[in-house]
Order: C-alpha cells, then sequence, then structure tokens
C-alpha cells in the first residue's frame, strides 16, 4: 500500500519573510550596489507579485524619487520621494501584470537610472475588472482596494481597471490605513469555520508583515484604530455557544488584550432577530466604530438589524438605530429613535455592515437590506430588494432620526448584496459606497449568498460594484468579477516609513483548544486510516490544521499521545448549515471535507498523532513538536 | 441506566421521576460521541434514567417537545421541562443538569 497521510510543515510567513530579507540584505551587503547599477528584487516578500524592492548605496547622503511610469502616458506616472539616506531601500508598488514596468530613479543632482521590471502574468482565476468609469483627474495617486470574500484574492484597481496590487495571500475582512500609513488586516491563516483566522496582520504594501496580532477568539470582520494606535477589533470567546458577539481592544506594541466588551451583558439575544438569526449568531457583529467627541463605540449587528452605540469606559447602552418591531417596550422607549422629515424616503436598514459616524454625529451604514422586514410574512425577496448606502441625522436629546442621504434604492436588485459590503465617509456629500456580494442567477438577484453560489454553473455570476459619489453625481464606478468584502481607496506610497527592515513579530496568543473529556471506545489497530479520508496535517508554528473527508455522521476524534500523556479533540463532521457566511475562503466544494485546527498553546512536547474513526483507533504517522 | 425507547413508550414514563431525554440520530457524528459521554455519566449514576429516542423515526415526539435538532437533551422533573441542551456537550455541562434536577 502506497497511501501516506500527507503532512507538511510550514514556517509562519513571517520566518519565511525575515529569512528572505536577511538573504537579500547580504547579497545588498556584499554587492555594494551603485546607483548607476542597483540591485533589484521582484517581490520581495513572497506574496506581492506585483512589487519590488531596489536597493542601492550612495556616497552622500540622498533624498531619490521613484517613478513607476505609466503604461499609456506620463501622467499616469507613480511617483514617490524617499527620506535622504546613503543606504537606499526603495519598494517599487503598482506595476503592471505581464509587462516591461518602466522604473526611473533620480537624484536630486539630476542623475537618473532607468530599469525595466519584467512581471508574469497574475493567475487564471483572479477578478478581472469588467467596466470602470473613473478619471486620472479625480483618483489621482489612489487606487481601489478590494478584500476577498472567497477563495479569491486582495487586489487593488487603477483608474483603468487594470491590477496594479496584489497579495497571493487570503488576507481578509476589513482594510484600514493606520497612521503610520501601514495596513492593517485579517490574518489567512484558518482557525475556526466559518471564516475565522488567528488574527489581524499589519502589513507594509509590498506584503511584509509588521505584526500578527494573534486572538484566542480569532478576529472577525472589522477593526478600527484608536487615537494612542491600539487597536479595536471584533472577535467572541469560542467557550461559549454564541459567536460573534464581543470586542476588544489590543496593545498595538504588545498584542495584549486590554480591555473587552461583552454584548451579552448589553442586550437581550432573543429579541428582533434579522431573518439570518439563529441562537449561535444572534448578533453577528460585523462593524465596529469608535467617536472620540462622544467616547463612544458604535456597533453593526447585521443578525439584529440593529447599530447600537455604547459608552466606551461603562460599556452602557446608548442608543440603537434599527426598526424598533420586535424589541422590548421598555427599550424600544428608551433606545430607539423616531422618524421624523420626509417620511416618504425614510427607511430603515436591515442586515446592515459597516456603520460609521460622521464628523457632526450623523450615522451611516450599507444597508444591505436583507429581507427587508422584522416578520417573515412580510420578508422581501432578493430580486425585488434593493441595497443602499445610507446616512441617518439623529438627535439624542428627542430621539429622533432623520434619513438625510442614500445612494442606491433606485438601482433595485441589479446592486443588491445580501451580505458584506461597506460606505466611507470622505467628505460632506462625498462617499463611497461598495456593493461587493451580487450574486445573480438567470439574470436575477439570487436567494443565496455569493459565497454558497454554483459558480461552475454558467448562469451564476458574482459581481462587486464600487461607486463614490460627490454632491450627488457619479464620479467613480468600478464593477468586477467575484464578490469583495470591503473597497477602500488607498495611494500606494504614503509618507511615512514605506519599509521597514527587520524581521516581524507573532504578537499575542491563540486559544487553548478544547478538549473533549470523553474517549470513545475504540480498537486500537496498527494502520493508517483509509485512503478516502484524504487526511493532511498542515503544521505552523504555533499550531496544525487536521483536513479529512468523511461521510456525515463519522465519529472522529483526534488523540496526541505520548508516553506521559494524551490530549484529545472531537471532530464534527455534521453537515453545517451557515446563515452566514461573509467570508467563504475556508469554505470547501465538497461538503464532506472538514478541517480542524488545534492551537499548540497549553502543549508540551512530542505526540503522535492517532484518529479514531468511529471504533477503530488508527494511527498517522505524524509526530508533532509541541 | 440508558434505555431506548419509542414515543409510544415515552407516554408510559412516570412523569413524577426526575429523567433526561436524548434525541439522537444515527446519521450524526456528535450524537455517535455523545452515546460515550452518556455511557460515562450512567455509570457515575447508576440510578438516574436516560432515555434515547431516535429524532427521524419519532418525528410526533419531537415536534410537540420542539426539538429542532440532534442530540438535544431535555431534562424532566415532575412531568415538567426544566431545562435542555443543544449539540454535543461535555460530561460536566450534563451532570450539572441532571443534578438541577434535584
Amino acid at each position: 500500500m502506497n497511501y501516506k497521510i500527507q503532512y507538511t510543515s510550514q514556517d509562519h510567513l513571517i520566518t519565511q519573510q525575515a529569512q528572505a530579507e536577511k538573504t537579500f540584505l547580504a547579497e545588498f551587503a556584499k554587492k555594494n550596489p551603485s546607483f548607476a547599477e542597483p540591485m533589484v528584487v521582484p517581490n520581495p516578500y513572497l506574496i506581492n507579485p506585483l512589487c519590488a524592492l531596489v536597493l542601492f548605496k550612495t556616497e552622500d547622503k540622498v533624498a531619490p524619487t521613484l517613478t513607476v511610469h505609466g503604461k499609456r502616458y506620463e501622467r499616469e506616472n507613480i511617483t514617490h520621494t524617499f527620506p535622504a539616506a546613503t543606504e537606499h531601500y526603495l519598494p517599487v508598488l503598482g506595476l503592471y501584470e505581464d509587462f516591461d514596468n518602466k522604473v526611473t530613479i533620480s537624484l536630486p543632482d539630476g542623475k537618473t537610472t532607468s530599469l525595466t521590471i519584467t512581471t508574469d502574468k497574475l493567475p487564471e482565476d483572479i477578478c478581472r475588472c469588467i467596466n470602470i468609469q473613473a478619471s486620472l483627474d479625480y483618483l489621482g495617486d489612489n487606487i481601489m482596494f478590494l478584500t476577498p470574500a472567497g477563495k479569491n484574492l486582495p487586489t487593488a484597481y487603477d483608474y483603468k481597471g487594470d491590477i496594479r496590487w496584489l497579495l497571493t495571500e487570503n488576507t481578509m475582512f476589513d482594510i484600514k490605513r493606520m497612521k503610520n500609513g501601514n495596513i492593517v488586516t485579517g490574518s489567512s491563516r484558518f482557525c475556526h469555520m466559518p471564516y475565522n483566522a488567528t488574527g489581524m496582520i499589519e502589513i507594509n504594501l509590498l506584503g511584509k508583515i509588521y505584526k500578527e496580532y494573534r486572538m484566542p477568539g480569532n478576529y472577525h470582520h472589522d477593526h478600527f484604530e484608536m487615537e494612542d494606535g491600539n487597536l479595536l477589533a471584533c472577535t467572541q470567546d469560542f467557550s461559549r455557544d454564541t459567536v460573534e458577539d464581543m470586542l476588544v481592544l489590543i496593545d498595538r506594541n504588545t498584542g495584549a488584550i486590554l480591555k473587552t466588551w461583552d454584548y451579552r451583558d448589553i442586550l437581550p439575544m432573543d429579541v428582533a432577530g434579522s431573518g439570518s438569526q439563529d441562537a449561535h449568531d444572534w448578533f453577528h457583529n460585523n462593524a465596529v466604530w469608535y467617536d472620540k467627541k462622544t467616547n463612544s463605540i458604535s456597533l453593526s449587528g447585521r443578525h439584529q438589524d440593529a447599530v447600537i452605540n455604547i459608552d466606551y469606559d461603562t460599556g452602557k447602552l446608548n442608543w440603537i438605530v434599527g426598526d424598533p418591531e420586535g424589541w422590548p417596550e421598555d427599550m424600544q422607549k428608551k433606545y430607539f429613535f423616531k422618524p421624523v422629515g420626509d417620511l416618504s424616503k425614510f427607511d430603515w436598514q436591515y442586515e446592515q455592515h459597516a456603520c460609521v459616524i460622521c464628523p457632526n454625529g450623523d450615522v451611516m451604514c450599507f444597508d444591505n437590506g436583507q429581507y427587508r422586514a422584522k416578520k417573515k410574512e412580510n420578508y422581501i425577496k432578493n430580486n425585488k430588494n434593493f441595497s443602499r448606502g445610507v446616512r441617518y441625522r439623529i438627535d439624542t436629546d428627542k430621539m429622533e432620526i432623520e434619513q438625510v442621504w442614500q445612494y442606491g434604492k433606485e438601482r433595485g436588485q441589479e446592486f443588491f448584496s445580501p451580505y458584506i459590503c461597506n460606505v466611507e465617509y470622505y467628505d460632506e456629500g462625498h462617499y463611497m459606497i461598495h456593493s461587493g456580494g451580487i450574486g445573480r442567477e438567470n439574470g436575477q438577484a439570487s436567494d443565496q449568498l455569493g459565497a454558497f453560489l454554483d459558480m461552475d454553473n454558467p448562469n451564476h455570476e458574482l459581481r462587486s460594484i464600487t461607486v463614490e459619489e460627490k454632491d450627488g453625481v457619479v464620479l467613480y464606478q468600478l464593477e468586477t468579477e467575484g464578490n469583495f468584502y470591503r473597497a477602500e481607496k488607498l495611494s500606494l506610497y504614503h509618507d511615512g516609513a514605506n519599509i521597514e527592515l527587520g524581521a516581524g513579530q507573532l504578537l499575542g496568543e491563540l486559544e487553548i483548544t478544547e478538549e473533549f473529556g470523553t474517549v470513545p471506545d475504540a480498537e486500537e489497530v496498527f494502520e493508517l486510516p483509509s485512503s478516502f479520508h484524504q487526511i493532511k496535517i498542515e503544521e505552523d508554528e504555533d499550531r496544525f490544521v487536521f483536513f479529512g473527508r468523511f461521510e456525515k455522521g463519522t465519529l472522529v476524534m483526534l488523540l496526541l499521545e505520548n508516553e506521559d500523556e494524551s490530549h484529545n479533540y472531537f471532530v464534527n463532521t455534521s453537515r453545517s448549515n451557515y446563515l452566514a457566511m461573509c467570508s467563504g475562503a475556508y469554505l470547501e466544494e465538497d461538503d464532506r471535507d472538514v478541517k480542524m485546527h488545534i492551537s499548540k498553546r497549553g502543549l508540551k512536547g512530542i505526540f503522535n498523532l492517532k484518529v479514531i474513526i468511529n471504533d477503530k483507533k488508527y494511527q498517522s504517522g505524524v509526530t508533532l513538536c509541541c | 441506566m440508558i434505555t431506548e425507547i419509542t414515543e409510544k413508550e415515552y407516554e408510559t414514563l412516570d412523569p413524577a421521576t426526575p429523567k433526561m431525554i436524548e434525541f439522537y440520530s444515527k446519521t450524526c457524528g456528535p450524537c455517535k460521541m455523545l452515546s460515550f459521554v452518556l455511557k460515562d455519566i450512567s455509570k457515575q449514576k447508576p440510578d438516574f434514567p436516560i432515555y434515547i429516542i431516535d429524532f427521524d423515526e419519532n418525528r410526533e415526539l419531537k415536534e410537540r417537545l420542539g426539538v429542532k435538532g440532534f442530540p438535544t437533551m431535555l431534562f424532566f422533573k415532575d412531568g415538567q421541562e426544566v431545562s435542555r441542551l443543544e449539540g454535543l456537550k461535555q460530561k460536566p455541562a450534563i451532570i450539572n443538569a441532571i443534578e438541577a434536577l434535584y
């Protein structure tokens, strides 16, 4: 029998990148490249094929200017001047794919060096721009970054729809530029279904990870940078029977959790459920926003059709924006708003995302509108529905609410996204509305979430549409293939350090994976499980992931055994019905395929991995070092 | 003591006796795991009656008791449901629910 359990052990990407950096820096020290003949490292941090690093030395301290030339004309050039130095490490960002890119570096004395950096074609299955309406005058140095909602990749598109940035790692959920110029987004490392990754990562646009902030309850959906640099992040406690109902404040330097808010202390869990609510995912917190003026936190809860606002210090509930139907009467009186103004144009938001507090205190969000009612008999079908960006003015003294802006209702089902999406406030009257979760069947809005659509069916399509509107005029529209969780308009270069050398840090900690106290009776056999199960183990520095294929209802348990101890983990092979699937990155095509992450935290020693499948305990031949 | 019953037999149970009724399915991995947990509990509390009922074959009863999925454990005292646990649970959670009946 040739069958073996597939086992891979891989360093964390931070370690791989540190090694790659060490290698090119050693070469740099050895070669001592001059300005006239600089050293070029394509994709220096392994995960961005549309970038390079140019390294050279100068005798005097000078400030070089780098230009990535546009494909068509000079106006398209991307130019950045770096701080004066004698050792220069210049990120080259925004290269075109499958192209001989012209890059020029110039010094203040007028000397220039020209380089050609050739890139490969990007993978076949990346999401392409289908339509774009934009101008260089409007976008300037900015390009549109989209974060994936499935197995697609984080991608950024320029004013012509050309892809100018792409990570080959499926980093997920929110993406925001921090005050230091770095990007914080979700990590790609799987932890828990349906879409929980280990934490957040802080990266530069070359793809170098400076920090991974691991969280015991993992990271999902959204984060927010506080004035002192610390991060608010959406999380949960996996030892409980509910999810997506906690928020933490994370120390930016150490990754330590400084403060926790538990929504179970704030809201009743069994009231006013949206069409997607179940007891497990009762709130579904998909956005967080801190407002300094009121020292309060706003939280979007998709599964209660509610944007709630709590006091930062006390956690006390201040108000709720949403349809009051179904909430207890005392809460309706105390926390809900009464619509005023032109009520013929007023709509509540349903299953919303991405709450934003405007400078004047107005509340904005992306109103997905899924079901668009509280009672089942009033639910609106997706192909009769609409999604929109909406802005409400709230008066917290009179507890009145007025809808002062919306974009999207007029587009009907064509712009309808039952999940994900965001809005951005740029200035008064200047907004972004990202409808990134469009799924269609036979040209109609599908009743399924995009992540569940069978894309082998030619009548199915996924789309993402990002619009920017100023004073009621649409100045930008990007339509792409695929579904994208959020859009964020950013420049490739910023005034901070566009690169910092040195090894990245793995901060915070994962959970101690819950063990199962009872071990089923099983006969130990000295053989491997059947090849049908396609068992695969991926070991990482701080955890391992078990993959296997099992018929529904199979009893499966993993055991880590050595002479002194045994750790036992139940593997659930039941069919899962997910009512929310904000990222399908970890979904398997065959629903018999299961995966389970086990953190190494709390484990010490060398263990043999064994697998109980129904009434037999099998060997795996895999030894894990914890 | 663990006994498998049907919905007909359920009607004959003494309502006064504290008991647990577990709805399971033969096609459910967590139910299989739970059967080992219940065996353990039965060893520890041999006098406590645990009844197991096939979810798929006793639909009228599961609907009457509002059981939506499997495994589901219902804890009864004086003929009234006192608590329920849904999904696979570990031994301490189940022991707690049993002890709360007395």
